[in-house]
């Protein structure tokens, strides 16, 4: 990886005297008039001195103009941090090939993947206006991450590599240099994740709410406003570069916050001083606007079939293809594109090995039951249920389009058979019936098995009602239990909930380069795990040690894996992580790769017609870079 | 003197229901083990974030929750002093939003008007179809007007609401340019009252009206209609007729009047059937009432905004009722409060 960016560092190089000829920069329609009256600087002295010049025709895709309004609809109020997804705005960020490519930064060195040098880009200022520098990495590094009340686990977990805590220095105001005793090859990959961890604040601003920096009595004032118990709290309050909600709070994104107060329509306007321009010297992002509305979900599909989005795929799944099809035969003003769909498995069930009934857990800690579990699924059915047989049947694990895909790990334990299942049941000992033909847990009870889903998508539902019959032929009733996302998370965590059903892994085309973290008991984000994966990310506060033994095999892979530099050898510890968890069926997953509508609108240019929908590795748009498209007509809208 | 006198016991028996309506909301809705903050620090402790662990323990004595329930209610109403005082929802307070992290009534807002509003269309549309539709079937029983009003009657009685919704906004964009969910153009929302804004709103109306109405018309105008020809068939119906009056004077004279009872005093039957139902209508229809805080508060434990949401649909239906009972009283000189007593 580290070849990458040594190439372009040196093309960055020979670049560089290419800058004093770089193309007048255009001032916009939009802040026209706040620098004429003198609120702002003009154009030229907002953009970096080295700005990002992205070469759009080296894309395939063509110069556009600045202005219009992009609409675009969610189903929450929280979901205005898709902004921060969709924006994609990241030190370093994933190009649409998944190589990684410096966006914020100028440029990174990076030395044995132990030291990696953060060179920012001169002259580049926050959404309002304020120096960006290796200050504000400071104020983060000194000030947030090691600041005991603000986080009271103290730097994140991230920064430890095999035990050591790395060092970040601040040579000059230009650069960061990050150092660990070991390598730390996901140090980057992190960077560029959708949610990154934000190793920068912005300084200037958050410094008020800072004990140490604020001025006493408005501190006092702004707790008590806020309803909050101390000064760190309000701070964490006001400090939301991912949430997205405080206007006030500066930004290095394409669009920044600007609807003051809660409300449905939610307004994001172009970030006066945005780092990247086209090659013609027009600052980007090339719309003004992004308009986004809260709806109820269902309404998702009827809106775009009205017409009423630019761009929409949040909301709309497979089902809604039909109607969306028809509308733009119809005579709507906008395409239907079918994206790939990159998580590992479309649905995919998670029995809580970290469950707090202690009976339960040991049923569900032996792989027997969650092979018969995975045995009683009538895959095909399912698919051609709710897919039109249109996505692919199996268990978690690469997709087919990876350099990592083995058919056997898909087909491992994913046909339909009752009797295998009946029998591995039976060897557990789990012989006893109730009256109704249940079996029975070792203590008697009857063996309820209650799925807690988000209840946001219908497939999940339809997909466990089929579900609920073949497996009461397994003797095992299937309840199903419709919470909200949130909730959901916080049982599953808790420990409280016995199993959920979500989305596979965010990203099933792993390569061998790619961390195989999220496969190892890492994360308390992956639901059979949540307390192991607490453990390793609170380094062993919280949560409980991981006791099976394959869960322990994966976290010495893992360890295996990020000691190497061997690509090979990384495959080999891939392949073998992935059969393990085939093998255990951790997760078990129904099926992948259903197609993902995309629509936009026919006036919405350089929109690629194909792309892998996947939140990460992709960030959604976010790795397309809206900020790239254009409306053609955009003089004619009249932007609000 | 006699109507302002029932009205005043009716109110006063308002009152003392809204009291025990109270009580029985807050004692259901904590009726679930856990509530919103404990859930939150369960898992705050679970994941090591001792900071929000913080702020949920010092939101647990600022609410009170730590305390038993009675007293939480006591504090919660009003008549009780907690933490800060006398601060409950007597003296207008009506709590804090644990979800939102913001107070009830900033999130309730402009969705309180928005609510009655939606639901006063509705009944008025309830009215104004059952009524004409009702006595033109009971006029002309089986004939085809009775059976076509009837068919049309169950299919709206027997249609799901959301799916109606989908239905109407779908056709109804496509042939009529009406919009598709919401209450007003979203450019409006948070404006200040203008005429444009208040024909957004009435545009937004037509499709939600329908929904919400068409199976409270249906039911209406079935009760209208055998109301009726229960009284058509009375004697006196013949003996106005053989007398020579004219059919429609004689209709609207007689026994419309007495099949008007019922009609009226459905509305304290009607409204909270709507109220209920158009929370569901307004979370598939995306309309900005409460309902969508109603689903959202009560499947995350946030309590005071479950509370204060039924609070607000117990006092919209008690009212109904009051109105319906002091219309009847108007209409029907036969009920009278006194009466009993003599």
């Amino acid at each position: 990886m580290h070849k990458i960016f040594k190439a372009t560092a040196a093309l960055v190089l020979l670049a560089a005297p290419a800058f004093s000829q770089s193309p007048p920069i255009q001032e916009s329609t939009f802040w026209a008039s706040e620098v004429q009256s003198g609120n702002m600087p003009p154009a030229i002295d907002r953009v970096p001195l080295d700005p990002l010049i992205v070469d759009l025709e080296a894309k395939g895709r063509t110069l556009g103009i600045q202005g219009g309004t992009l609409r675009t609809l969610v189903s929450r109020s929280k979901d205005i941090r898709q902004m921060v997804v969709y924006g994609y705005a990241r030190l370093v960020g994933y190009s649409p090939d998944y190589s990684l490519q410096p966006d914020i930064l100028r440029d990174i060195t990076i030395e044995e993947e132990q030291k990696f040098t953060l060179h920012l880009r001169r002259g580049h200022r926050w959404s309002d206006g304020a120096p960006f520098t290796s200050a504000d990495f400071a104020y983060w590094w000194e000030n947030v991450a090691n600041n005991p009340e603000i986080t009271p686990s103290g730097p994140p977990e991230w920064m430890t590599v095999d035990g050591k805590l790395g060092t970040v220095t601040f040579p000059d105001a230009q650069t960061v240099v990050f150092e660990w005793a070991s390598p730390n090859p996901n140090f980057l990959p992190l960077l560029a994740q959708a949610r990154p961890p934000f190793i920068y604040r912005p300084a200037h601003y958050l410094k008020q709410f800072h004990v140490e920096f604020a001025d006493s009595n408005f501190l006092v004032q702004e707790i008590l406003a806020a309803r909050v118990k101390s000064w760190a709290a309000l701070h964490n309050k006001r400090d939301n570069m991912y949430k997205f909600d405080n206007p006030d709070q500066p930004t290095l994104q394409p669009w920044l916050n600007a609807s003051g107060k809660p409300t449905s329509r939610n307004l994001f306007v172009r970030n006066p001083y945005f780092h990247r321009i086209d090659a013609a010297g027009t600052q980007l992002p090339y719309i003004d606007v992004v308009e986004m509305t809260v709806v109820g979900g269902g309404l998702i599909a009827a809106k775009a079939n009205a017409g009423e989005v630019d761009l929409q795929a949040r909301g709309l799944d497979f089902r809604n293809v039909a109607i969306l099809k028809k509308g733009e035969t119809d005579g709507g003003n906008y395409r239907t594109l079918l994206w790939g769909n990159g998580t590992a498995s479309q649905i995919a069930i998670y029995p809580n090995l970290n469950f707090a009934d202690p009976v339960w857990r040991d049923v569900m800690r032996d792989v027997r039951f969650r092979r018969a579990l995975s045995l009683g699924i009538d895959r095909r059915m399912i698919n051609r249920a709710l897919y039109f047989g249109m996505a692919n049947e199996g268990g978690m694990t690469a997709l087919a389009r990876s350099p990592l895909h083995n058919p056997a790990d898909l087909k491992a334990w994913s046909a339909l058979d009752i009797e295998q299942g009946n029998r591995l049941l039976d060897e557990m000992g789990l012989t006893q019936r109730s009256p109704n033909g249940l079996r029975k847990l070792p203590d008697g009870r009857p063996m309820e098995f209650v799925i807690e889903t988000a209840g946001e998508r219908q497939e999940e539902e339809n997909a466990l009602s089929i579900i609920t019959d073949t497996w009461r032929e397994l003797g095992i009733r299937l309840i199903m239990r419709p919470l909200n996302r949130d909730i959901m998370r916080s049982r599953v965590y808790a420990g409280t909930a016995m199993a959920a059903v979500w989305y596979g892994w965010d990203n099933g085309l792993p390569r061998a380069e790619t961390s195989p973290q999220y496969l190892a008991p890492t994360q308390q984000e992956f639901f059979a795990w949540p307390k192991w994966g607490q453990y390793y990310q609170t380094m062993g506060n919280f949560g409980e040690e991981p006791t099976m033994e394959a869960p322990k095999r994966l976290l010495q892979l893992e360890w295996d894996w990020s000691h190497t530099n061997d690509s090979s050898k990384r495959a080999e510890i891939w392949a073998e992580m992935l059969d393990i968890h085939a093998q255990q069926q951790f997760a078990i997953g129904i099926l992948s790769g259903a197609p993902q509508p995309v629509v936009v609108s026919k006036r919405l240019k350089n929109v690629p017609d194909t792309g892998i929908w996947a939140y990460d590795p992709g960030s959604h748009f976010g790795i397309h870079h809206i900020d790239e498209f254009y409306f053609e007509d955009a003089f004619m809208q009249v932007s609000q | 003197m006699m109507i302002l006198r029932y009205a005043i016991s009716r109110f006063a028996t308002m009152l003392l229901t809204l009291c025990i309506v109270s009580m029985l909301v807050f004692v259901i809705i904590n009726l679930p083990p856990g509530d919103f903050l404990s859930n939150q620090i369960a898992e705050l402790r679970a994941t090591g974030q001792a900071e929000g662990v913080a702020k949920a323990e010092f939101l647990r004595t600022e609410y009170a929750l730590d305390r038993p329930l009675w007293e939480q209610y006591m504090i919660w109403a009003g008549f009780m002093p907690g933490p800060q005082g006398f601060s409950g929802m007597l003296q207008g307070n009506f709590g804090w939003s644990f979800e939102f992290d913001r107070p009830v009534s900033e999130i309730v807002g402009d969705a309180l008007w928005l609510t009655v509003l939606v639901n006063l269309a509705a009944v008025l549309f309830v009215y104004v179809v059952a009524l004409p539709l009702g006595v033109i079937a009971a006029a002309k029983s089986e004939t085809w007007v009775d059976y076509t009003a009837g068919f049309v009657g169950y299919l709206g009685l027997a249609t799901p609401n959301f799916l109606l919704a989908l239905i109407l906004f779908y056709y109804g964009h496509k042939y009529f340019d009406l919009p598709i969910g919401g209450l007003m153009s979203p450019v409006y929302e948070g404006e200040p009252m203008s005429w444009s804004k208040v024909q957004s709103i009435l545009v937004h109306l037509i499709v939600p009206t329908f929904v919400i109405g068409t199976s409270g018309a249906a039911a209406m105008m079935q009760r209208l209609r055998a109301n009726m020809l229960d009284e058509l068939s009375k004697p006196y119906v013949e003996t106005a007729i053989a007398k020579g009056m004219k059919p429609s004077k004689m209709l609207r004279k007689y026994p419309l009047r007495m099949a008007f009872n019922p009609f009226v005093a459905d509305i304290g039957n009607l409204l909270p059937s709507m109220i209920s139902g158009s929370v569901l209508v307004s979370v598939v229809l995306g309309l900005q009432t409460i309902g969508p805080s109603l689903l959202t508060a009560l499947k995350s434990q946030d309590q005071f905004l479950a509370a204060f949401v039924l609070m607000f649909v117990a006092l919209l239906t008690l009212l109904g009722t009051m109105i319906s009972d002091v219309l009847l009283m108007l209409l029907d000189p036969r009920i009278r409060l006194g009466g009993r007593k003599t």
